[in-house]
């Protein structure tokens, strides 16, 4: 997970996150980057995520505990 | 002479290879080809699905455990296979993997692995075939299952679609190079189908998103079913003079 945000930045299409961004706070927040974090979590740590987890999230650092909780 | 014992789809004495044969459109292919007393070669990884299958299709039809992700196994295979079943009259390639990701998800490895079992395989197995040790000396017919996604647009599809598009270069090539060998070669186009594989990508979507697709189908989502009885058309002699078409079976999904 030690590249978590670098690869999450580059989903929502920034330089960088510090992990307190909400993520409706993106430009690019809409069903297409859903789909992409979901199909990135099932690529690269083979965890299942549906649409409504991911919105849960909230933001960036809510986005990773979903992730780890997924992998545990 | 009567009419009662007429049945043009009659597949008694025809041999096939059906691969993707241990669930959804595979395994409604293989036992209607075996109600329509086709002799069967049924190939999948699933071996737990393949029994499953053959329990519904004649005891003579013989299952094989095949990894198509894996390139270069079908020849020998199927060489082994078919020196003791008899040269085949025809192959369908069902087996395919699905791959929902934007373009911007997207993963190569992922991409490949996908375009390795849905196109690749297709390929490999009409290489196979067309081999005079392989294929009856009448001659055959192929079979492959694309998507409507490889006729019309569709986001978050750019994987799948160019793997299933593939197909219909394939198979107007193929049509037209293996017409000597009287090697009829089609490609079905089906819409959304009821199968455990579209369950299995269901949690990508928003609640909702099956109602949606569903009226995006005039006739509603099709059955396994559906699909099964047009490769039954393209592998009888019914379809004797159609080589080289793409089918739509969809429901009307692309007549809208």
């Amino acid at each position: 997970m030690e590249n978590f945000f670098n690869e999450i930045a580059e989903l929502l299409e920034v330089d960088s996150v510090t992990g307190n961004e909400a993520l409706n706070s993106f430009k690019c927040w809409d069903s297409l980057t859903i789909l992409s974090i979901i199909a990135h979590a099932d690529d690269n740590y083979g965890i299942t995520l549906t649409a409504a987890e991911v919105n849960n999230a909230k933001t960036v650092n809510g986005l990773k505990d979903l992730f780890v909780a997924k992998k545990a | 002479m009567g009419t009662s014992d007429f049945n043009p789809l009659n597949l008694s004495g025809k041999k096939f290879f059906i691969s993707g044969a241990a669930s959804g459109i595979g395994r409604a292919t293989c036992i209607l080809l075996s109600k329509l007393d086709a002799d069967l070669i049924m190939a999948d990884i699933n071996l737990k699905g393949l029994e499953e299958t053959a329990k519904e299709c004649k005891p003579t039809d013989i299952i094989s455990v095949m990894d198509f992700s894996q390139s270069g196994i079908i020849k020998e295979r199927l060489g082994g296979l078919v020196a003791s079943f008899g040269k085949l009259n025809g192959c369908v390639h069902i087996a395919g993997k699905p791959y929902i990701s934007p373009l911007k998800s997207l993963n190569e490895k992922t991409a490949l692995e996908v375009f390795q079992i849905n196109t690749m395989t297709a390929l490999e197995l009409s290489k196979a075939f067309a081999n005079r040790s392989i294929s009856a000396e009448e001659g055959g017919s192929i079979v492959y299952i694309s998507s409507v996604y490889a006729l019309v647009g569709s986001s978050a599809n750019v994987g799948y679609s160019m793997s299933k598009s593939a197909l219909h270069g394939i198979t107007k090539s193929l049509a037209v190079e293996l017409s000597p060998r009287k090697i009829r070669v089609n490609c079905i186009a089906p819409g959304f189908i009821k199968t455990k594989m579209g369950d299995n990508i269901s949690h990508f979507f928003a609640e909702g998103h099956d109602e949606k697709i569903g009226q995006m189908h005039p006739l509603g989502l099709g059955e396994p079913e559906d699909v099964a009885n047009a490769i039954a058309f393209l592998l009888s002699d019914l379809s004797k003079w159609i080589t080289g078409s793409i089918m739509n079976v969809d429901g009307g999904f692309t007549a809208i």
